[in-house]
């Protein structure tokens, strides 16, 4: 199933460092901790440059009530609640397992307090982990979370005091739940942050209109899959133009299930692209978008997936 | 270290586009599908599920249990309950549905126990009567021809063909449904001892909960022989709390299918889990990949946490370390 690799060459990409055989991130709270989606026939962690792994806390966290998620309109809320086992069983169990020659895997952290944060960033720093992604922008903990990514000062702190603790990649995640995305951003890069994620789910809800009652157990959730896609894009757009000057790169998301859809992303200025919800309804989007990328590269003469990064055109040109 | 690494999960679950055979409607919207499938079928176990798309239109799949899956033909059975459903109920013969599967750990034999007690309700049928085959082809060690009953119950029509039953249900029947009610007749015909029971008054059926006709079943043995027996359920969590209750009573082993609302359906978004009890704590699983069938005795309902304070927050869990 996977193909060629020569085939894939040009869509090879170096992002802080790291070498990505594709653009594509598997993103967090989708995939698990690397292993779930090896159960499709077909799918291959091969066929993502890196795979984010579940949202992972101090402590082991039960997560939200059930119903989790629910299906809307060309997309899903979800209110998981960063179900996981805690940081330590992560590092001791679940690292040594993962296959670290398969892709590149990103931790990715959320805390309710800075000082959780930096703690978190210190013990993945002393682990095999290749880069470290911050969730400043989780809809669905009561604390941290969304709460920090939204206000501009503590998203900064946060980032510093990550910063001192850990020398590996540092990917700040953000809300799109902000009025001003692009500042908060930049105060982001100047706390020393190596990436972007941008955007995290947006905050929603379902109502069931017979009993009057939130659809998921949470009550509210975030909102992922197409139905956010020119939302997200904007927000790379956005975002690209504070990044650009610092060398800054992303990795754009929300709502890509397609070759265009990366590409679209791409152009806007995101240098790696996250696929999450997509999975839920083709296992197999990787090798289909992966394809499209190698395809489009070819019509293009275009040698390298890193030459379409930021390419938007204006308009009136 | 990669050497003792256990990858066995890996490439278990196909993804398959099957045509359709048949999409049979039956009374109360309920409707039996019949697919062409050569990995899923091949591979598929009883209480094993797909995750299918129901339609090109639809962001997410849904998850649908099997009820036959033999010689490249996989059989399903769903109601109409929404959005989903209904677009499925138009599907026609030729047309193709994409599907992931064979998902899930199914139902199994108890060692020891070699009488099972099988019990579906509603659309929870289709794993029932998967496993009843499955138990006559392969009898657990210790059970005869007729170590199995299978105890059926719908308030809608029976989405099969019924008939006086012929085959005896074994232990010391003294219930009139017990003794000649009505049967289905598939099972039937294959020497596998069923009864129905309904409250919307069939013929044949008794009158009452499915649970109900269990116990009455379990009320006529006596000790040695209902140490033999373990429960299997499948259906409205109405009917499997009523199947631990009886589980508890008579201190049986008892497995039970869950549903739960699913985004992946292979153990990668934690949208399905339920809490499990383990030891003194509570570890939350996964009804995709560790279910969905589950030891009813350990699985915490919902209507038990109402009781409680249970704030995920508050509690200090045990969490499976797979997630
Ligand atoms: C393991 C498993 C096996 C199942 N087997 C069968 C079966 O054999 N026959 C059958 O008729 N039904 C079965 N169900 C339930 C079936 O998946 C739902 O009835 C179906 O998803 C409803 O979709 P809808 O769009 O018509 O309904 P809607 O109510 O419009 O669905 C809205 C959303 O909620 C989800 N949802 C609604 N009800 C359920 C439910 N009970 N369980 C999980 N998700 C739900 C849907 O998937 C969808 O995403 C099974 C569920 C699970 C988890
Ligand atoms: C079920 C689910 C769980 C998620 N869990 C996390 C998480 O733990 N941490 C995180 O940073 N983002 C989480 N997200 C957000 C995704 O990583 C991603 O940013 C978002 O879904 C947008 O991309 P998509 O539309 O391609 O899914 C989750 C999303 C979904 C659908
Ligand atoms: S549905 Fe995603 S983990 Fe079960």
């Amino acid at each position: 199933m996977t193909p060629d690799p020569h085939d894939r060459r040009s869509l090879r990409t170096d992002f802080c460092g790291l070498a990505f055989d594709t653009p594509l991130v598997l993103l967090s709270g989708c995939v698990g901790f690397g292993e779930e989606y090896t159960r499709i026939e077909g799918f291959s962690n091969r066929d993502a440059g890196a795979i984010c792994l579940k949202g992972t806390t101090l402590h082991p966290r039960l997560g939200n009530d059930p119903p989790r998620v629910r299906e809307t309109p060309s997309g899903m809320l979800n209110s998981i609640g960063l179900q996981n086992p805690g940081a330590r069983a992560v590092i001791d169990e679940i690292l040594p397992r993962l296959d670290f020659s398969e892709t590149r895997f990103i931790a990715n952290l959320s805390g309710s307090t800075v000082e959780e944060y930096a703690d978190l960033a210190r013990c993945f720093d002393d682990s095999p982990i290749d880069a470290i992604e911050i969730n400043i922008s989780c809809p669905n903990v009561r604390a941290g979370g969304v709460a920090f990514g939204n206000d501009p000062e503590m998203s900064q702190r946060v980032v510093e005091v990550c910063r001192k603790e850990t020398s590996k990649p540092l990917i700040i995640k953000l809300s799109p739940n902000q009025t001003d995305i692009a500042s908060n951003a930049r105060g982001c890069i100047e706390a020393g942050a190596d990436a972007l994620a941008v955007v995290n789910t947006f905050m929603g809800m379902a109502i069931d209109v017979e009993s009057r009652k939130p659809l998921l157990g949470a009550g509210q959730g975030g909102l992922s899959g197409p139905a956010i896609k020119p939302m997200a894009l904007l927000k790379v757009h956005q975002v690209y133009r504070v990044a650009k000057p610092h060398g800054i790169p992303i990795i754009g998301q929300g709502g890509i299930v397609s070759a265009e859809d990366a590409l679209e992303f791409m152009i806007a200025g995101a240098s790696a692209v996250g696929i999450g919800t997509a999975l839920f309804y083709d296992p197999l989007v990787c090798v289909r978008i992966n394809e499209g990328l190698v395809d489009y590269l070819k019509r293009h003469r275009i040698d390298g997936i890193d030459r379409i990064v930021g390419t938007l055109e204006s308009k009136d040109r | 270290m990669s050497a003792k690494i256990d990858r066995q999960h890996r490439d278990s679950i196909a993804v398959e586009d099957c045509e359709i055979i048949a999409n049979e409607a039956w009374p109360g919207n309920q409707w039996r599908l019949r697919l062409r499938s050569s990995t899923i079928a091949a591979r598929a176990l009883p209480g094993s599920f797909v995750h299918l798309r129901c339609d090109p239109e639809l962001p997410m799949r849904r998850p649908m249990s099997l009820m036959r899956a033999e010689a490249g033909v996989i059989e399903m059975l769903y109601k109409e309950v929404g959005h989903g459903t209904r677009l499925l109920a138009g599907k026609k013969p030729g047309e193709n549905l994409n599907l992931i599967g064979p998902i899930g750990r199914g139902f199994t034999p108890v060692p020891e126990r070699p009488f099972n007690l099988l019990i579906g309700g509603g659309v929870g049928i289709p794993p029932i009567f998967f496993f009843a085959h499955h138990l006559q082809r392969n009898p657990p060690p210790g059970s005869d021809a007729d170590s199995i009953l299978v105890l059926l119950g719908s308030e809608l029509p029976f989405p099969f063909a019924t008939r006086p039953a012929q085959t005896p249900v074994p232990g010391a029947v003294q219930d009139p449904t017990l003794i000649d009610g009505a049967a289905m007749r598939d099972l039937d015909e294959k020497a596998i001892a069923s009864r129905l029971a309904s409250r919307s008054g069939f013929e044949g059926c008794h009158f009452g909960h499915v649970g109900d006709l269990a116990r009455l079943w379990l009320d006529g043995l006596d000790r040695t022989w209902r140490d033999r027996v373990a429960i299997h359920a499948c259906g409205p969590l109405a009917m499997l709390e009523a199947c631990v209750a009886l589980a508890h009573q008579y201190d049986l082993p008892c497995r039970i299918s869950l549903e739960e609302s699913m985004a992946c359906a292979v153990g990668g978004c934690a949208g399905c889990t339920v809490r499990i009890r383990k030891g003194t704590g509570v570890t939350m699983q996964r009804v995709c990949v560790d279910g969905p069938v589950f030891d009813g005795r350990c699985v915490v309902f919902q209507s038990e946490l109402r009781n409680e304070d249970a704030s995920p927050t508050n509690s200090s869990p045990l969490v499976d370390k797979t997630l």
